[in-house]
């Protein structure tokens, strides 16, 4: 918590951060990121992973949510498209990764123009169940087009090769992943700070209000769908890597939940809060099941049979849990501690 | 000819189905203002439940039923006053979230309690086909039909003559009015609750007969949203109606275009409508005054 510092520039206001201890801290965490495929052995190697292509769809989603205030129930239907715009060109068509990533971000983008049509009307309730349907539609339409798709049976992905990069091991995903979190990192914080940006703000916080300041609600809202829907559909193609298998079985509904979890636990609307919700809700299911099996076989059992169904009450109850006691997720706990720091021994 | 009238009697009855549950949520909305996105797995519950009262008493349908509607309002009052009460005062994406995490947990939690097979639910008066002019129906499929008519003949009566009806109105239409004349707003979403419980608990039951248990049934919860928007969220007759609509859409675009449209049939007619008219069809309008 600082206070008494103005800025005079125009450069000041634009720079990414003012505070040498958060430059110092930014460098610590580039540096782990490079140091751990060394570090780690394999079975933390794809569970970081995990977490990262998991947050870089939490930031995708945020865009929507968090800073446009647009409940997004669609983040599954984007993911599959994503995951589909990259497997058909490289697999079936063997184009470039390259082009297939980019693929991967347009073809969700083009469908959240559809998806987001209809919505532009409509806020809350509505908006929930409209991208709850597209998401369905988009899993039916895809089981519809067995030329394409290859219907249920799925497209098998192998590991690209980029620009002679060959990301063949394990550490080398993990770069993959870590590269593409930076840049969605990056990316969403240079909109963050544009004039798209400071108008999404000014839409989640009153849209009647943005609208008599001259804020194009029908455009803005596009925009943040598209944007939102590029970065989802990225880490959807991501996932599919990862998973080296694209199929509809691959992406359940419940990643929509989980996506929509992952922000209220860390905290709506900041980039940090969805990285720290992936981290938790990636985290929690290997917690529970270490603690699990320490009660014995008997809950080791339980676990491995029913590990989907485990995972998703755990999803519901840590969703129910820290929207009653923590709404303002991890980040919130965070500036709750900052705060004591700061101030002690006074309360305020 | 008679491809279209086994058609069209079959839409009816999944009609019927979404049609209850669609009346849960519109009974919910108008009471409390939120949509219950756990409606569909509440009513799953119920339908485990009686399964498991029906395989213990042999199949007796009166305790079966007894057993099974006493549980979905016990149940319904439970999780309304342990998970949505607290959150009253939340903004709208906190308290749809709270519903989401809920369904979730049940979904779950059915599958961990009963299994994840698909069951009999060992009800013979209930799957006994019954010929109806040429066209051999179930007996729980009439049961649907019968249940929803009476459902809507019922909250037409409530909402009309009773005072307790009378009284939801008047939360719905303005909550703080309506505490400030005397109405218990906490009795009257109580009472939302446990009646929208009842219905989707009926419809969810009828269904396991009609068809068959399995954790799929959540799905019927989804599926009903379409009825409810073509209704217009905040009409719980609507709900019925659109109930019956989407039904039989989804049956004719089943039997005549490709099944697997079928399961998204009534998706595509919300996104249209919702163009067209952004508060469903019945749904009455919002102004925002500034």
């Amino acid at each position: 918590m600082r206070s008494g510092f103005y800025k005079q520039t125009i450069a000041e206001h634009l720079a990414l951060t003012d505070s040498w201890p958060q430059r110092a801290w930014i460098a610590v965490g580039l540096a782990s990121l490079a140091a751990a495929p060394f570090l780690l052995d394999t079975y933390l190697l794809t569970l970081v992973t995990l977490m990262m292509i998991t947050a870089v769809g939490g930031i995708g989603l945020n865009i929507l949510t968090g800073w446009t205030g647009l409940i997004s129930l669609g983040q599954t239907g984007f993911m599959v498209l994503g995951a589909y715009g990259y497997a058909i060109p490289v697999e079936s068509w063997g184009w470039d990764p390259l082009a297939g990533f980019l693929l991967a971000g347009l073809v969700p983008a083009a469908a959240s123009v559809l998806v987001g049509i209809p919505s532009l009307r409509l806020t809350g309730l509505y908006l929930a169940i409209t991208t709850l349907a597209s998401a369905f539609i988009v899993t039916h339409l895809v089981l519809e087009f067995p030329g394409l798709t290859n219907g249920a049976s799925g497209i098998f992905v192998n590991r690209p090769t980029l620009l002679g990069w060959d990301v063949a091991t394990d550490r080398d995903m993990f770069r993959l992943a870590a590269i593409f979190l930076v840049l969605a990192i990056l990316g969403a914080l240079n909109l963050k700070r544009s004039r798209i940006g400071r108008a999404w703000f000014a839409i989640r916080d009153k849209d009647d209000a943005a609208r008599v300041m001259g804020v194009d609600l029908r455009t803005y809202k596009l925009y943040a769908f598209v944007a939102s829907s590029f970065v989802v559909g990225i880490s959807g193609a991501l996932y599919g890597i990862f998973l080296s298998f694209v199929t509809v079985d691959g992406f359940p509904f419940l990643l929509s939940i989980e996506a929509l979890a992952m922000l209220i636990v860390g905290g709506m609307g900041s980039i940090a809060g969805a990285i720290l919700g992936a981290v938790f809700l990636v985290g929690l299911p290997e917690v529970v099941s270490m603690l699990f099996a320490a009660f014995g076989d008997s809950a080791r059992a339980l676990l491995s049979t029913g590990a989907h169904e485990v995972k998703g009450a755990l999803y519901g109850l840590v969703i129910i849990l820290f929207l009653r006691l923590q709404p303002e997720g991890l980040m919130g706990l965070w500036r709750d501690a900052q705060r004591v720091w700061t101030l002690w021994p006074l309360r305020y | 000819m008679n491809y279209l009238v086994e058609l069209l009697v079959s839409g009816l009855a999944v009609g019927a189905v979404y049609g209850l549950i669609a009346m849960s949520f519109a009974i919910i909305f108008k009471a409390t203002g939120l949509l219950n996105f756990a409606q569909g797995e509440m009513g799953m519950v119920t339908a485990y439940v009686a399964f498991s009262i029906a395989s213990s008493t042999d199949g007796n349908p009166w305790l079966t039923a007894a057993g099974a509607i006493v549980f979905s309002v016990l149940f319904a009052l439970a999780v309304e006053r342990i998970v949505i009460r607290p959150m009253v005062d939340e903004p709208i994406l906190a308290r749809i979230m709270t519903t989401i995490g809920l369904a979730v947990i049940l979904r779950s939690g059915t599958m961990l309690v009963w299994d994840a097979l698909p069951h009999d639910m060992g009800l013979a008066a209930g799957s006994a086909l019954v010929d109806l002019g040429g066209v051999r129906v179930r007996g729980a499929q009439i049961g649907v039909v019968v249940a929803l008519a009476v459902s809507v003949a019922a909250m037409l009566a409530f909402f009309r003559y009773s005072r307790f009806g009378i009284a939801m109105r008047a939360v719905a239409s303005d909550d703080a009015t309506a505490r400030l004349m005397g109405v218990k707003t906490a009795r009257v979403q109580q009472a939302a609750w446990g009646a929208a419980a009842v219905m989707s608990g009926i419809a969810g039951a009828l269904f396991a007969i009609a068809w068959e248990l399995s954790p799929s049934l959540y799905a019927l919860g989804l599926k009903s949203f379409p009825a409810t928007i073509l209704g217009g969220l905040d009409s719980v007759v609507g709900s019925a109606f659109g109930g019956l609509v989407i039904g039989v859409t989804e049956n004719l675009v089943g039997g005549y275009l490709s099944p697997g449209l079928k399961e998204v049939a009534g998706f595509v007619i919300i996104i249209a409508i919702l163009m067209v008219r952004p508060y469903g069809l019945f749904g009455e309008k919002r102004i925002e005054r500034l």
